[in-house]
């Protein structure tokens, strides 16, 4: 592998080398973990790497508490949320997913914004984003800015809506309205670690001191091209009361998770269990 | 009986730990020679073809390519490789599985060379290929290996290996029988997955037409008898050296085609070449555990006794035939004598397809075989309606027992072994418990007999030993045999320690080269701390026989019981340094070294033509009672726990016996429930880590191990080999224990999370069923 790599420490040297490579061959470089892999099947000599893991910028780099929400740095790695509290207690379902992605070496160098920006179907903290309903923050070469829902930013297989002249700065998801929450995050595979998801299923459901159903957010992982927000499994919980849910309600809720999930066969697994674990595991996460 | 022991039996960290922990070992990767060039190899496009064409022009044109080799090539003088010497080099004419090696480029860097392989044009005529040896044993079937006896030997083209064994009186035990059981079983092909990647380096000297390769072998002298072989060389201008080697597993036991294709490359080039292969290449590459489908029937009377065994084995041999093709020689001994075995009929067929050729991999058909057997013993049990404890324990093998086949196990720890695990698992309860709800828990036994003192199936299964105490007290052990990882140089080392006293700092062990350590049959078999033990045990009497002498010479006493210990010698209140009596029989007269050498051959024998005879020096027994938890929504089988007991003969290094076990339990996991090489019409679906699912450390269980101590005369300080067993059983324990928690048995492996979800499905609607 033979490429440029142009080192940037600050946003306005990001942003420079951004602008400098428009009519250039370039990819921006975080956690590498996923782009080395890339690299190495494709010809590099043309090719430049915008490197932001020595960047000192906070707002790319750490994770704050804000009025309205968690804000998180781009360059926040898999192990800075693992290890972050309020994450922990708050968002359950991104910690989880923080916490099953590949292995300790792995989560050390991974980044959020790579594993948003590498848009696999697989993507587990981004899995656990769109369930969060996260919301990412743009900047381009100019300092113009842009906010988009995650869910609306992956538009297809490996598709964004990110411009050559952009770059992902960081991400925010909102404050809980309740304490009383269900959150949490399962990833079905073969190893306890370095594993890919085979089937994931992200959820966080919050409730008043009631028991009612007043938000609820449920991804699922690996079984499309995108990681789709299962809206109509969201909607049929809103309003009801957690402690009346009945055996077919959860049965009604896995079907309506299912409408979401077109998976395919492959080495990892049939299209057949895929569906066959999703739906077993709809329906395991109220008990 | 047991003597008591100072450095025997106590953890010792490994001689090469540090290095190999803090990246400074060398491994074949490592190696750089001057002027050194970098070789690819072009490999088929198609699993089964004709070859019309290859045009290396373009790739010889290109700027960095030193030259281009093919079958056409005047440096291919060649013969045939492989057990049976049915496996081209290079191929030419004909392609018959995804491997074929085609041609081969060294250039100045590896880029280019894989540049290279990119700019040969090879033309073919593809053909459809023949990938189930149930098809490829049919008359219309064509023939797939041209170089093939099949019909000759076994009055069938297509195959490639077959073996019969019998003993007892069949029909007689099976009239006896209450219960008999009769499954087909299905083993998956698992690769080895070494950490270090298969290397070589290659340097061959026009001058004197010598040839010194850089290899990972894991059988040196042999290798270097096949090198010769290949390339129609004499041995001894052969030099092999081994870099520390990332792995074996049996999977360096065969020469694979890239090694001989280095060394022509070299001897074109006229400079050193080396082969490194990506972590694809070593997936598609090395050879892997056989394939197989097994018939077994077997049968036990109304007290749960052993009637008899009949297995019927067909395995897929691939397109040439490895060692692999001589697994049979352990799967025999597994069913004539896993237990008792009044009487035994097998039958097993290598059968030629276009798939990849299978090869020898730690446990050697061991682990096939034995899943079957348990499986079966759990059944008859169940049909009985008799523990599954209870039914092994009253059919076990015992001390003094020669069994149908000749094995004379003159010690065994097989009753105490199972004995051990049931208790401490607490099995009986285990087993009866409820199961859970989501997560049902589930408890299996399996049990395994494997050679302990080497096997006799070269026509030496023996060990040199060289020593050397040098005028400053320090000793050097030259052995014949090789470290591959298993720690059996730290055992020689402590062995050293131990009978003479010298402190581990003055020790060195030297084997790493052929042309100055003396010949060893290699690492397989489980046989080097035994084999390697007691040769170096050989050559320290000798020794010891040299320093008595000399220091009764010194101190002016008669005595011939010198105890060595702290760099001393020392008889009641006479005392002299160990150095001092080296330096002495140097420096005076009559002027000897301190050296000595001496071969052990161990008292196997070579089995008679029936398969018969008493093949190992000893025999090592093992249980496995292994806990699960099946999740009903995953179909995912976790391994709770692992209670190993093992007749080791003797501890001699606790840490590194533990690591065995580890290391063996790892891959036997990995074999029951994820690892499997997905081949469709010839090639290989999932050749990365990604998809191929070796597990990790985090999904290692606690392993609780029980060393069974028999204390075995033939082996050094009484120990028997150990490094294979601990796979061997494993797979079947966890099937057994699968079946426990859920109610429905596995007879294929592995047992996928996919396969526990459409059985739980089955059994849901087979209930539905009988409900309505
Ligand atoms: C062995 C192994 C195991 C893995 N296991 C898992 C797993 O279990 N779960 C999982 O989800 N992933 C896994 N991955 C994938 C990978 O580690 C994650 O996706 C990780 O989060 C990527 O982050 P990174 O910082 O390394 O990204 P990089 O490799 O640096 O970048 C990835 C992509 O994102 C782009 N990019 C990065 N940052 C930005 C930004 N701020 N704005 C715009 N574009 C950006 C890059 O240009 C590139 O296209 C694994 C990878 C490996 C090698």
């Amino acid at each position: 592998m033979d490429f440029e790599v142009i080192n940037t420490t600050t946003s306005d040297e990001l942003l420079k080398a951004i602008a400098a490579n428009q009519n250039s061959n370039f990819r921006i470089g975080a956690g590498f973990t996923d782009l080395i892999n890339q690299l190495k099947k494709q010809n590099t000599e043309e090719l430049t790497i915008i490197n932001i893991a020595q960047l000192k910028d906070e707002a790319y780099t750490q994770i704050v508490e804000e009025a309205d929400g968690l804000r998180i740095g781009t360059l926040a790695t898999a192990s800075d949320i693992v290890d972050n509290n309020f994450i922990r207690e708050n968002y359950p379902v991104l910690h989880q997913a923080a916490s099953k992605l590949a292995c300790t070496q792995i989560r050390n160098v991974a980044t959020l914004g790579g594993n948003i920006c590498n848009v696999s179907p697989s993507g587990d903290m981004t899995a656990s984003l769109i369930a969060l309903k996260a919301t990412c923050h743009i900047v381009d070469c100019n300092g113009g800015e842009r906010a988009e829902l995650l869910s609306d930013f992956i538009i297809g297989l490996k598709k964004t809506t990110l411009k050559k002249n952009e770059i992902i700065k960081n991400i925010t998801i909102p404050m809980n309205d309740h304490h009383n929450i269900i959150s949490g995050y399962e990833k079905v595979g073969s190893r306890k670690s370095m594993e890919i998801a085979i089937v994931s299923l992200g959820y966080h459901i919050q409730m008043n001191n009631d028991g009612t159903i007043t938000d609820a957010g449920v991804s699922c992982g690996a079984v499309a091209p995108t990681i789709p927000f299962a809206t109509s499994a969201c909607d049929f919980l809103l309003g009801k009361d957690i402690q009346d849910l009945t055996e077919a309600d959860k049965e009604e809720f896995a079907n309506k998770v299912m409408e979401y999930a077109s998976p395919i066969s492959d080495v990892r697994a049939s299209e057949w269990y895929r569906k066959e674990v999703l739906f077993n595991l709809s329906q395991t996460i109220f008990s | 009986m047991e003597k008591e022991l100072k450095v025997i039996g106590k953890s010792h960290r490994k001689l090469d730990g540090k290095e190999r922990v803090s990246g400074k070992a060398v491994y074949g990767h490592d190696i750089e020679l001057p002027n050194m060039l970098h070789g690819s190899i072009l490999r088929t496009a198609h699993p089964c073809a004709e070859i019309i064409s290859i045009d290396t022009s373009k790739a010889e044109a290109l700027e960095g390519v030193e030259c281009v080799i093919t079958a056409d090539d005047d440096v291919y003088d060649v013969n045939n490789i492989s057990y049976k010497r049915d496996h081209p080099i290079l191929k030419k004419g004909t392609v018959n599985c995804n491997r074929d090696e085609i041609a081969a480029v060294a250039a100045r860097t590896k880029e280019i060379a894989d540049k290279a392989l990119q700019l040969i044009e090879v033309e073919y005529n593809v053909k459809k290929g023949i990938y189930d040896p149930v098809e490829a044993l049919k008359n219309e079937a064509p023939q797939i290996n041209e170089f093939g006896k099949g019909k000759e030997q076994f009055g069938n083209k297509n195959m490639a290996e077959s073996f019969h064994y019998e003993h007892g009186n069949l029909e007689e035990q099976k009239a006896k029988s209450k219960v008999i059981v009769k499954r087909t079983y299905e083993l998956p092909r698992v690769t080895h997955a070494c950490m270090a990647t298969s290397n070589i380096t290659a340097e061959f000297s026009p001058f004197d037409g010598r040839l010194t390769l850089w290899s990972s072998t894991q059988v040196p002298f042999l290798y270097q008898r096949d090198i010769a072989h290949a390339l129609k060389m004499e041995p001894s201008k052969i030099r092999i050296i081994q870099p520390i080697i990332g792995g074996g597993f049996g999977s360096k036991l065969d020469m694979h085609p890239f090694e001989p294709i280095c060394v022509l490359l070299a001897k074109k080039s006229g400079k050193p070449v080396q082969i490194l292969f990506s972590r694809e290449e070593e997936f598609v590459l090395s050879p892997t555990r056989q394939p197989m489908v097994i018939d077994l029937t077997t049968g036990c009377d109304e007290n749960g006794k052993f009637t008899f065994r009949e297995v019927e084995i067909i395995k897929d041999n691939g397109a040439y035939t490895s060692w692999g093709a001589t697994t049979p020689f352990v799967m025999m001994q597994s069913y004539s004598s896993l237990y008792q075995v009044p009487a035994c009929k097998f039958d097993s067929h290598a059968v030629y397809t276009n798939n990849p050729f299978a090869g020898s991999f730690r446990g050697y058909g061991n682990p096939q075989a034995t899943f079957s057997i348990e499986t079966n013993i759990d059944l008859m049990a169940e049909e009985l309606g008799m523990d599954q404890s209870e039914i092994r324990l009253i059919n076990a093998n015992y001390k003094g027992e020669v069994t149908g086949q000749g094995l004379h196990f003159k010690t065994c720890g097989a009753i105490p072994a199972l004995e051990k695990v049931i208790d401490e698992s607490d099995f009986e309860k285990a087993n009866a418990e409820p199961k859970g709800d989501r997560y049902k828990k589930g408890i299996g036994l399996g049990s395994m007999l494997h050679v302990g003192g080497g096997a006799k199936i070269y026509r030496s299964d023996g060990c040199g030993t060289v020593l050397k105490l040098d005028d400053y007290g320090y000793l050097t052990i030259i052995t014949g045999s090789n470290e591959i990882g298993q720690g059996s140089e730290t055992v020689l080392a402590m062995i050293a320690m131990e009978e003479l006293g010298i402190a581990e700092e003055k020790i060195k062990v030297i084997n790493t080269d052929t042309d100055v350590k003396p010949w060893d049959v290699g690492v397989h078999a489980s046989r080097t701390s035994f084999v390697a033990g007691n040769s170096l045990l050989g050559a320290i009497k000798l020794m010891k026989e040299k320093l008595n002498k000399k220091a009764v010479a010194l101190l002016d006493v008669v005595t011939d019981d010198w105890e060595y210990a702290d760099g001393k010698m020392t008889f009641n209140e006479f005392e002299i340094k160990i150095d001092k009596v080296a330096r002495e029989m140097h420096f005076g007269t009559p002027h000897e070294l301190c050296t000595v050498n001496y071969f052990y051959e161990p008292p196997s024998k070579f089995q008679d033509k029936d398969f018969k005879g008493d093949v190992s020096g000893n025999y090592a027994f093992a249980s496995q009672a292994i806990e699960v938890e099946v999740d009903t929504v995953t179909g995912n089988v976790e391994v709770l726990n692992v209670h190993v007991s093992q007749d080791v003969g003797r501890v001699l290094n606790p840490i590194g016996l533990q690591g065995q076990m580890e290391g063996g339990l790892a891959t036997g996991i990995g074999y029951a429930l994820t690892e499997e090489m997905i081949y469709e019409n010839g090639e290989l679906k999932n050749p990365s880590f990604h998809g191929y699912k070796l597990l990790t450390a985090t999904d290692m269980p606690p392993v609780h191990f029980y060393p069974i101590e028999t204390y075995d005369e033939a082996g050094p300080y009484g120990s028997k080999g150990a490094g294979e067993a601990p796979l061997i059983p494993t797979a079947a324990a966890i099937a057994n224990a699968v079946s426990n928690a859920l109610g429905v048995t596995f007879y294929s492996l592995p047992i996928t999370a996919e396969k526990v979800l459409r059985a739980l499905k089955e059994q849901k609607e087979k209930n539905k069923e009988v409900l309505v």
